[in-house]
């Protein structure tokens, strides 16, 4: 069942298009993550689904009722704001109390609501102090306890954690991920923190410019991203992008690598389909762990190290490959040091790539 | 490095002391005449503390001091001035609220433009306006009286409340608004749950601003009242100018101190508000 249709919709402020027809369509119960870098116009989206802002054109259906003309607060949705938006005059308990006291509860349902609802958040023994009076985190359980009172049939959470610091993100990330299994609304999710994107997303949006770049699962944005952004955007670290040729060897269409140690061809799978491409430009895009330590014997890239950066788990190796820095994850075990050289081979079941005028995905 | 430190101390204090006395010696003065009789002010000297006190020039000041052809003391003006300021501080004030709550959180075409327009009444000069407002009033039915004074202070005060209310609501996030409003509070519950409670500094400011201003206000008063509307301030004028056979100073300066004591009361009792309130929206960004 569709619990939120958003249908060419657009956004003008004056001259200045700020949204260019987005399409989305989410079903009942999933979580729906909007990506991208600062000013793209998610706040707007968000606030045009609240009906905090009316679209310019397009259409916005919640359910299978279209709310264009219907008030935010008709809309049984609530909404958890990047700047909590709690009311400084009023306590914990007034906070959550006041969106039911302005629909008419019944007294004896709100006290049920509040007791319920700061439960679960584990806030019940701050019900009477005022947001001064909070942290950080507290103020973001009992933004989270006001928008959950209202039991609605869809969540907005406006990048909810980015006022956290890291380690908080990371606690309340995983919180709102339970809570989403506990309760199984619908929601739709802020954020231009891809890994909180990655980690949280049933469905992911990725917007640059007012524009849906790519919509999809968060395997097919990771492994199979439509254009050079997508790409670039999801993932730490980013995605290598290597400029070089489509050039055919014994029958196979592969490109040539030229590391510190010398020039390599490497086939592509699949790589007739490019055959009409002989000779072009091409931006070959692997990400840091599609870059192995080749076995002994096998055909590798000779590698310098550059540089290194142990992370624990990991190791990131620095190096060059056709004139442009690209960092490889290894295991530790497995890394050499500044200076030493790398036999390096290339995940081709994986590489992706992109056409260098158009950005878009080729393979 | 010590000693000239202590020098510069002596020098702060010394300039800070000559600047209170400045100030407080007119007061000063005031004071002590007010309780001196005739006798002592003629014989004495300006400074000198009184030999006896003597609560008669107070009495007659407010009671029975001629002020033109009557002579029932400011005790009518006083009353005037506060049944003009209490109203017109009311509601001044609370349009400025309302104006500014509007024109901070419920933009509409053309609002930066009312905002600038009703801006430029900061500084329109009184002077300009005694005509038209006198012709104004007349077709309300309200020229010479309470009412029409409140009226004027009204009109009149709501460009600086305005101004004062619109600036502190700009700092109050937009994002507290589009919480309410999904909450499904509409314009008022907004405004008075939301909004008004957290305003409680800068109404401190704007009703100590009006009290005063209006108040303090002479022009409007000597100009749009007479006989029996007319505030203390027009009153004191009128007693200060009433030719006696001698000049009652003790009377004059009691008079002036009765002018005087509401806003002094205010600012004593709602000071402290008066300057948090001013410094609040700097504070909150
Ligand atoms: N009321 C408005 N009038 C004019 N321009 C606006 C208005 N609101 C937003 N914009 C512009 O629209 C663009 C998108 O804003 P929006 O708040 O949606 O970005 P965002 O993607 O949420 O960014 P961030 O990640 O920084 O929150 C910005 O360039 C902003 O300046
Ligand atoms: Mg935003």
């Amino acid at each position: 069942m569709g619990a939120l249709a958003i249908k060419n919709v657009t956004k003008r402020f004056g001259d200045t298009h700020i949204l260019k027809g987005i399409d989305i369509h989410i079903d009942a119960g999933q979580f729906l993550i909007l990506v991208g870098p600062s000013g793209c116009g998610k706040s707007t989206l968000m606030n045009i689904i609240a009906g905090l802002e009316a679209p310019t054109s397009g259409e916005v259906q919640i359910g299978e009722r279209v709310v264009n003309d219907v008030a935010p607060k008709d809309r049984d949705i609530a909404m958890v704001f990047q700047s909590y938006a709690l009311y400084p005059t009023m306590n914990v308990r007034q906070n959550i109390a006041f969106g039911m006291e302005t629909r008419g509860v019944p007294r004896k349902e709100q006290e049920e609501t509040i007791t319920r609802v700061s439960k679960m958040l584990q806030i019940d023994h701050l019900l009477d102090r005022k947001p001064g009076q909070l942290s950080g985190g507290q103020r973001q359980r009992v933004a989270m306890g006001r928008a959950l009172a209202r039991n609605p049939t869809l969540f907005l959470f406006d990048e909810p954690l980015s006022n956290l610091d890291a380690k908080l993100r990371v606690e309340m990330r995983t919180e709102i991920k339970q809570l989403h299994h506990r309760l199984k609304t619908t929601i739709v999710y802020v954020t231009h923190d891809q890994i909180e994107a990655m980690t949280l997303g049933d469905r992911i949006a990725v917007m640059k410019d007012g524009v849906i770049q790519q919509f999809g699962s968060p395997e097919e944005i990771y492994e199979r991203p439509a254009n050079l952004f997508v790409a670039g955007f999801i993932g730490s670290p980013s995605m290598n992008f290597i400029d070089c040729h489509l050039a055919e060897q014994g029958g196979d269409v592969g490109i040539s690598l030229q590391s510190e140690g010398g020039v390599r061809f490497v086939p592509l799978l699949d790589g007739r389909r490019f055959a009409d491409r002989l000779g072009q430009k091409v931006i070959l895009g692997v990400r840091p762990e599609q870059i192995e330590v080749a076995e002994e014997g096998e055909p590798a890239l000779e590698c310098k190290v550059h540089l290194t950066e142990p992370t624990g788990p990991d190791t990131m190796i620095f190096t060059q490959i056709n004139g442009k820095e690209v960092i490889a994850r290894v295991h530790p075990r497995a890394a050499g040091r500044p200076g030493d050289s790398m036999r390096l081979k290339l995940d081709v079941r994986k590489v992706v790539l992109f056409d260098p005028q158009t950005e878009a995905r080729l393979n | 490095m010590h000693d000239q430190n202590k020098l510069w101390r002596i020098a702060l204090y010394g300039v800070l002391l000559y600047a209170a006395v400045y100030y407080l010696l007119p007061l000063y003065v005031m004071v002590t005449t007010s309780v001196k009789s005739m006798d002592e002010i003629r014989a004495g000297n300006l400074i000198a503390l009184p030999m006896s006190i003597t609560f008669d020039a107070w009495t007659k000041a407010w009671a029975t001091a001629c002020t033109g052809v009557d002579c029932n003391g400011l005790s009518g003006y006083f009353w005037n001035s506060v049944k003009m300021v209490i109203p017109a501080v009311l509601i001044s004030t609370s349009l400025g609220a309302l104006n500014g709550y509007v024109l901070s959180k419920w933009r509409f075409k053309g609002s930066e433009l009312t905002f600038a327009l009703i801006l430029f009444g900061v500084f329109i000069p009184f002077q300009v306006v005694l005509l038209p407002m006198a012709q104004t009033l007349g077709w309300f039915g309200l020229a010479r009286s309470v009412a029409g004074l409140i009226f004027v202070h009204v009109v009149f005060g709501i460009a600086s409340t305005t101004l004062f209310f619109r600036n502190y609501y700009v700092g109050i996030p937009d994002e507290l608004i589009k919480a309410a409003r999904l909450d499904g509070a509409g314009f008022w519950r907004i405004f008075f749950k939301v909004v008004l409670p957290m305003s409680t500094p800068i109404v401190m400011v704007v009703l100590i601003w009006q009290f005063t201003q209006i108040w303090n206000d002479f022009l409007f008063g000597v100009v749009f009242s007479s006989g029996d509307s007319q505030p203390i301030t027009v009153g004191l004028n009128n007693l200060a100018n009433t030719s006696t056979s001698v000049k009652e100073y003790n009377v004059d300066m009691a008079a002036a101190i009765i002018a005087a004591l509401p806003t002094i009361v205010v600012y004593v009792l709602a000071g402290k508000y008066f300057v948090r309130g001013l410094t609040a929206g700097a504070v909150k960004g």
